[in-house]
């Protein structure tokens, strides 16, 4: 069965289309909904702070379900023997191959030529949460 | 009468300038060669048990099929065995090639205190090497450079037997015979200090006890049954040493350290460190003292020696792989006087002129601060 949800369609066949995609109580803190936009899946997370993100649901590095990956934090370049840990709840750890990315800027993490996520600008307005896709 | 003909370099060969970074020097006469270079104490204690470091006990399958890995032809005028001679390895190998350097490095030694000998008495015998060699072979030739022995089973040790001969102006490297203890370990570490401290590269090959003894590096999978399945599997090991290096940090805690493998061969090199770059980018965070790609420590810090070369069927193929994998990886050997030997006019001539000389001369004159 999917757990994918079926949004509520915006108009076909225009770029920059707002879509209502629901109530921002609907969408837990921490943790990707992934709902389906006409044909894309895109992945909807609201953060500890109150933003709201909008990524498709699909890696840029072999096309895994991106958003049904670890959303926690990472351990930064540190010296032999030492470990750090940071970016709580920010970053996006893919599923299949375990690429990291940063779920504000959608690039990858400290990597020279990173890979990026594609993200919808998303706004709440009056309380519901609105993609532009 | 049976003519010889003289050999003359082709003039293309002749300007090339030459580093062999890989060259083996024997004691003529077992480890009492070495005898006036010892404390008297451990003299006795060696004479009493009648010890021999004439070669490296090799087990009977592993013995060279032709009987010997040196070569008949490199014997001196009076039929002592290859490389034991420092005249004739400047007259049958340095001057016919017209080498500006050659890397001395004695397994005799090497295969001594890797896996022969007690902790402390590799200790004496890799220190009683250095001197004869420092002493007995480098006054012969400038162009004779030595890697100093260290034995593996006591870094602190090691580190003291740098630190005492580690300025001798002739000594390149220093020869770390392998043990199973990877060399990203900390327990080397002591000696990559030294090693960092004086500005010299750590030089590893097969110590000839290798996959043999416990204690050494074996092989994966199992037990080699013959000569040639040791020899080829011997790769292994230079491939786990690289994963090691770089996955524990050593290389970005010892940002000056160098490392140079010689005689594992290369063309493994690829395939490792493709499959260490993708997973070092899918998993970073596990070690994350790995700063950089995997591939860019490779090309820091790490150089590869090339012989034995590989001989596929088009030679172009070779040309290819090691484009690939980058023409300043990789510092030409001989591994005179052994009978796989790879001598430089016939060696890697698929190549450009501006590779060549990379391969032949300036990435071992710069990796081994020779130039």
């Amino acid at each position: 069965m999917s757990d994918v949800e079926v949004s509520a369609p915006g108009r076909a066949g225009r770029a920059g289309r707002r879509v209502e995609v629901g109530k921002l109580e609907e969408f837990p803190v921490g943790k990707f909904r992934i709902l389906k936009v006409e044909s894309r899946e895109i992945g909807v997370i609201r953060m500890e702070n109150g933003e709201v993100h909008a990524v498709l649901n699909r890696c840029p590095h072999k096309g895994a379900p991106v958003c049904k990956g670890i959303v926690g934090g990472t351990w930064p370049p540190s010296d032999v023997g030492k470990l750090d840990f940071e970016r709580e709840g920010r970053v996006l750890t893919c599923p299949w191959h375990g690429f990291e990315f940063d779920i504000d800027t959608g690039y990858e993490v400290y990597q020279e030529r990173p890979a990026r996520l594609k993200k919808f600008k998303t706004d709440v307005e009056a309380g519901t949460v609105v993609i532009t896709i | 009468m049976v003519m010889v003909e003289e050999r003359t370099r082709p003039r293309a060969e002749s300007a090339l300038k030459v580093i062999d970074c890989d060259v083996h020097p024997t004691l003529k006469g077992g480890l009492k060669d070495v005898y006036p270079y010892m404390p008297k104490a451990w003299v006795q204690r060696f004479l009493q048990k009648k010890a021999s470091a004439q070669s490296i006990a090799l087990t009977m399958k592993y013995q060279h099929p032709n009987g010997s890995a040196i070569r008949e032809d490199t014997r001196d005028a009076e039929g002592h065995v290859g490389g034991s001679d420092p005249k004739v390895v400047v007259s049958d190998l340095i001057e016919p090639f017209n080498m500006e350097a050659v890397v001395l490095n004695c397994l005799q030694a090497g295969g001594t205190v890797a896996a022969l000998a007690s902790t402390d008495e590799g200790t004496v015998i890799a220190s009683a090497f250095n001197d004869f060699f420092i002493n007995e072979w480098l006054p012969v030739d400038k162009r004779l450079r030595y890697a100093l022995t260290v034995g593996p089973l006591d870094p602190a040790a090691a580190a003291a037997e740098i630190r005492r001969v580690g300025k001798q102006p002739q000594i390149a490297a220093v020869s770390v015979p392998l043990i199973n203890i990877l060399m990203g370990n900390r327990y080397w570490w002591p000696v990559y200090a030294a090693a960092q401290e004086f500005d010299l590269p750590i030089l590893v090959h097969p110590s000839g006890a290798d996959s043999i003894y416990q204690g050494t590096p074996i092989s994966s999978g199992g037990i080699p049954d013959s000569y040639i399945e040791r020899y080829v599997t011997l790769c292994q090991i230079a491939e786990s040493n690289v994963n090691s290096l770089i996955c524990s940090g050593t290389l970005e805690h010892f940002p000056k350290l160098r490392v140079m493998f010689a005689e594992f061969g290369f063309a493994w090199l690829l395939a490792l460190l493709w499959r260490m770059d993708r997973t070092w980018r899918q998993l970073r965070h596990e070690t994350p003292w790995v700063k950089k790609s995997p591939i860019e420590y490779a090309h820091q810090q790490l150089r590869f020696t090339t012989q034995p070369l590989d001989e596929p069927e088009n030679a172009a193929d070779l040309g290819k792989m090691i484009e690939m994998i980058g023409a300043d990886q990789l510092c030409f050997s001989t591994d005179y006087p052994h009978w796989d030997n790879d001598m430089p006019d016939q060696s890697l001539r698929m190549l450009s002129m501006a590779d060549r000389r990379k391969i032949f001369y300036d990435n071992a004159a710069k990796f081994l601060r020779l130039g």
